[in-house]
């Protein structure tokens, strides 16, 4: 039973607790793919999709079966299992009714599933023990703030294209660095709500 | 799914001792191949985090490879990334049982992390680039070595984090209180990316990559 | 079709193979998970209470230990847990312990309030659960913070229930204590919290205290 009232839980996953730059989940698939802001969020779009849906379905399927049968264990089995899954038949859905959707988006969708922020999402919600509701806002509101995250980061990307960055830190390095100012930023969010 | 002609069923020393060396450093997977990072970030505030996480990647890594390299002839092509996830997930779970039973503070601080071993790209990258095309014993030290170059990645970063963060090291206070001054931020969120930067330019400079970094 | 049959009972048996691994490492590590899990629960009540835990670190003796020493009541609305230590011979407790939890500034934050047998001088109080930053807010958790609370009081000399956390660098009175500065709103906030428990076990504490 969680006493955090659910819209602080959504405002603090985009902000304060953001699952990117508080819970570092996410950056492999980030690092790989977005050197601009339209690539950054289009994966951004389809995370927050699939977050979203997929949190509502591992609820379901982790309180309603795993539980009752005492087979909690195998909850991150099954989590990705359903992410996987889910994945797979947004991908085939889209394909059949926009290919133009699934041309733009389609190499995201893969790497959607190995995505570590979507099956963090569902973890977290187990470990903080989120109702429906506050799961549902707090996937919501994961997806949203990682999607903000890459996009904050490609733009920033960008404009580094024009710098004069030292070979050292070229690449990755620079990136890291640009984040960790970002992160600190972002834990200045705290205090932003008045919970009671 | 038949293996290059190149490697044979006793592979020669020099292909072994390639894996090794790849594994832990010319290919290390943080500094090279930029994998593992959400992790790298996440456990590396405390060296007793950093290690178990090694350890448990060492083991989740080594035995998918061997697992999934022994199948390797028999996995058909259509449910390959089902088997692998199925392998990397059951070996995943079996260690946080594992820990849970007897390491059970480490496993608290670790908390999710462990779970995430399963999304963790080297050992889903591993299986697919080297255990499904390769004898099972290279392909388990393939596993082990790229598993722990990460580890000792994540013993560096964590030693430079703890020490300068909160003058300790294992929990054993190094830097006394009395005229250090803790630098509280390599503890917390901002201090993680700093100090993965700071490794990677570091590397950087000892071993500079060959290939130009592209759009990166 | 032989394709398919060959995916089928490549399926099978790898489900086997993995579900056997699974059963196999669950069976075997549930005993030591559930007294690990259990453990965590009254730990952290027998260390407020004062039971020598330092050392102990297997679960089934801590276990053993809070199931002989302590004594768990309710009173009105308030959960009480009475340690009665074997060394100790009368009926009164050592220490008497009240959980609680409020809001932090980043998530809940839980505790646990060990008071004397008056219930009304404080002993210890340990903040188990906590997400406050770091070096800030976080610091609720370190020893310094929590060493200002023995001694005090949830009631004031003239019998006013509250507790108060103030801004640091001035005088501390008999129900007060100074705040972590740098983190007013963490600080106020388990003021809030104090105040409130303090108010409640004042509440109940006449039917307690023969």
């Amino acid at each position: 039973m969680n006493i955090t009232p659910v819209w602080a839980i959504f405002i603090g996953s985009i902000f304060t607790n953001n699952i990117l730059f508080a819970s570092f989940l996410g950056m492999c698939s980030f690092l790989v793919c977005s050197s601009k802001i339209d690539t950054a969020l289009g994966l951004g779009s389809a995370v927050v999709f699939v977050m979203f849906c997929t949190t509502m379905l591992n609820y379901l399927i982790y309180y309603y079966l795993l539980v009752p049968l005492k087979l909690e264990f195998l909850g991150f089995m099954i989590f990705i299992a359903v992410i996987a899954a889910f994945v797979q038949f947004v991908e085939m859905f889209v394909e059949r009714f926009s290919p133009d959707l699934y041309y733009a988006l389609g190499i995201f969708l893969p790497l959607i599933t190995v995505n570590c922020a979507i099956l963090g999402a569902a973890l977290f919600m187990v470990i903080r023990k989120y109702n429906f509701v506050q799961s549902t806002f707090y996937g919501l509101g994961a997806g949203l703030g990682w999607a903000m995250a890459i996009a904050l980061m490609a733009g920033l990307r960008e404009k580094m294209g024009y710098a004069n960055v030292p070979t050292p830190l070229r690449g990755t390095a620079v990136i890291m660095m640009v984040a960790g100012v970002i992160a600190m930023a972002f834990m200045g969010f705290a205090g932003m709500l008045n919970i009671q | 799914m038949s293996s290059s002609p190149a490697v044979s069923a006793t592979p020669g020393v020099g292909k072994w001792k390639k894996t090794l060396g790849e594994g832990l450093y010319t290919a290390n997977p943080i500094t090279r191949q930029i994998l593992g990072i959400c992790s790298t970030l996440a456990v590396t505030n405390r060296v007793d985090k950093a290690l178990v996480m090694g350890a448990g990647l060492i083991f989740v890594t080594g035995l998918s490879n061997l697992f999934l390299s022994l199948l390797r002839k028999l996995i058909p092509n259509r449910i390959r990334m089902i088997a692998e996830m199925a392998v990397v997930s059951t070996f995943v779970i079996v260690i946080d049982q594992f820990l849970r039973g007897f390491y059970w503070d480490i496993s608290r601080q670790l908390g999710p992390y462990v779970a995430l071993i399963i999304t963790n790209c080297i050992v889903m990258g591993r299986a697919e680039a080297f255990a499904l095309s390769n004898p099972p014993l290279l392909s388990l030290l393939d596993g082990v070595a790229n598993a722990t170059g990460y580890a000792l990645m994540l013993a560096i970063v964590g030693v430079f984090r703890e020490l300068l963060g909160s003058g300790s090291i294992l929990g054993i206070t190094l830097l006394s209180p009395t005229w250090y001054v803790k630098n509280q931020l390599l503890v917390l969120a901002p201090g993680a990316f700093f100090a993965l930067g700071l490794l990677l330019c570091v590397f950087n400079l000892i071993n500079p990559p060959t290939a130009p970094e592209t759009k990166k | 079709m032989k394709d398919n049959t060959r995916i089928i009972v490549f399926t099978v048996v790898l489900a086997v193979i993995c579900a056997l691994l699974l059963a196999g490492s669950t069976i075997f590590t549930a005993p030591y998970r559930q007294a690990n899990e259990k453990a965590e629960e009254v730990r952290t009540f027998l260390s407020v209470l004062g039971a020598p835990v330092q050392g102990v670190s297997d679960s089934r003796e801590l276990l053993a230990m809070f199931n002989r020493e302590v004594r768990v009541k309710t009173l009105g609305s308030l959960t009480l847990y009475e340690y009665l230590p074997e060394s100790g011979k009368s009926d009164m407790p050592a220490a008497v312990a009240v959980p609680f939890t409020g809001m932090g500034l980043w998530g809940p934050i839980k505790g646990v309030l060990a008071l004397q047998s008056d219930l009304r001088t404080i002993k210890t109080i340990n903040f188990y659960q906590q997400e406050e930053t770091p070096g800030l807010g976080g610091e609720i958790g370190a020893d310094w913070f929590r060493k200002q609370f023995e001694n005090k009081q949830i009631l004031s000399a003239d019998g006013q229930a509250g507790f108060r956390v103030l801004k640091p660098g001035g005088q501390t009175g008999p129900t007060e204590v100074d705040g972590i500065s740098g983190a007013t709103m963490t600080s106020q906030r388990v003021g809030l919290m104090l105040d409130n428990l303090a108010k409640s076990i004042a509440e109940e504490r006449n039917a307690y205290v023969q």
